[in-house]
């Protein structure tokens, strides 16, 4: 009997609870947006706590905190209800992510105005800086083949790994063109955002890299993206400025030199 | 205590200099809807992103004091300070390709951090090659204000 209210209850919470989310037949058109959003901040919210009481231990990072805890949660939740956390997912916080994820194009423009500040720089030094990320770039496309086909991926999964250099929405069509799968490379421009965040100081430390600030700004926006950016800009002005005009070359030159490098590679 | 009486004052003007923030934030939504005009006139084969277009388009527009710092400067910077969250996401993203992760994952992974520490590093040293280059190659100038 006991059991069977327990049921009863779970049922209408349940349903509640399915038709809040969007994720119930009923409520699936009327996918709950705030959701998608109070889960972000929460999770990365308490990244920031964890942090702060882990004395600043590199894992937690409260954009890496937030990715993982925010991942476990949905899984969770998609075991709860009974689907899987793909579909949970898309139906439940797609809707709250994109509305943040939709700030990243101001946000992005805005790295223009750090760039701007430090103009001296890049009117001194256009031409290295152009040169050093055309080159750069190729010498680390061929380690980025050589690791791949050393760790055993496929052709596919190579061709997945050579553009991530460039910003998401760059290196996903290049992928397709090229053979590899774009939702592999959108995985690893994010990961790579997260990987500099998460150990972008120790990386800089340990291989000196800050020995030149406008190689150190460069490096930095090439690996990581505009959160490489933010990362430069706590570095320095320069190194900042430095990194958001990498974030923009690289992408072109991403868009001009990977398809070529990987027809003489022989992926496409 | 003159002094500081002075440096609050500044403090003040450059205030009022900053143009309002909604002002602020209809600068970057122009920018926005012009450069997403303008990013479906780029071929398919040769992908440019509307924020890559936008950026471009704010530092021009910066650097021909078109637009002055102090018109976009103070919504920039806050959405500058918040990247790390708005890339959160994205993160969350990958529940999505939990799949591509169970058939060929710790490869994968394994591949993605040395490639980017293979960035981070290899473009940094090309760089103070080329510097290294300017300074006692070609003899120009290295120095860079602080």
């Amino acid at each position: 009997m006991i059991t069977l209210t327990g049921t009863a209850h779970m049922a209408v919470w349940g349903k509640w609870l399915g038709d809040a989310l969007g994720t119930n037949a009923a409520g699936a058109s009327a996918g709950n947006a705030l959701f998608g959003i109070f889960l972000s901040l929460v999770v990365y919210l308490f990244g920031q706590w964890l942090f702060k009481i882990g004395k600043g231990f590199f894992l937690f990072q409260p954009l890496f905190v937030g990715m993982v805890l925010g991942i476990f949660i949905l899984f969770l939740f998609a075991k709860a209800f009974g689907t899987d956390t793909a579909t949970f997912y898309k139906s439940a916080y797609l809707p709250g992510g994109n509305i943040i994820f939709w700030f990243l194009n101001p946000a992005t423009i805005a790295f223009a105005i750090p760039l701007y500040r430090r103009n001296d720089v890049v009117k001194k030094f256009w031409l290295e800086i152009v040169l050093s990320l055309i080159v750069g770039l190729i010498i680390s496309l061929f380690v980025i083949y050589y690791v791949s086909k050393l760790i055993g991926l496929d052709n596919v999964g190579i061709a997945s790994m050579m553009p991530q250099a460039a910003t998401t929405a760059i290196a996903m069509p290049i992928a397709t063109a090229i053979g590899g799968n774009s939702a592999v490379t959108a995985m690893a421009c994010i990961l790579n955002a997260v990987i500099i965040y998460a150990l972008g100081d120790w990386l800089v430390k340990f291989f000196r890299v800050n020995s030149d600030p406008i190689g150190a700004g460069l490096g930095l926006g090439t690996a990581g993206h505009t959160v490489g950016s933010a990362k430069a800009l706590q570095l320095g002005s320069i190194q900042g400025s430095m990194a958001s005009i990498a974030v923009v070359v690289i992408s072109i030159v991403v868009d001009i030199v990977v398809p070529p490098f990987a027809s003489m590679m022989g992926l496409i | 205590m003159a002094a500081n009486d002075k440096a609050t004052k500044t403090e003040t003007a450059k205030e009022e200099q900053a143009s309002p923030i909604l002002i602020q934030m209809g600068i970057f939504a122009a920018i926005l809807f012009v450069s997403s005009l303008i990013s479906p006139l780029f071929p398919a084969t040769f992908p440019v992103p509307t924020p890559v277009i936008g950026l471009v388009i704010l530092y021009i527009l910066l650097a021909t004091h078109i637009v002055k710092l102090r018109n976009v400067e103070k919504f920039g910077d806050f959405m500058i300070s918040l990247i790390a969250f708005l890339f959160v996401p994205s993160g969350i993203q990958l529940a999505a390709s939990l799949d591509i992760l169970k058939a060929q994952g710790v490869q994968l992974v394994v591949v993605i951090l040395i490639a980017t520490i293979v960035l981070l590093v290899v473009v940094a040293y090309t760089t103070a090659g080329f510097i290294w280059l300017r300074k006692n190659v070609f003899h120009r100038d290295v120095n860079v204000e602080e």
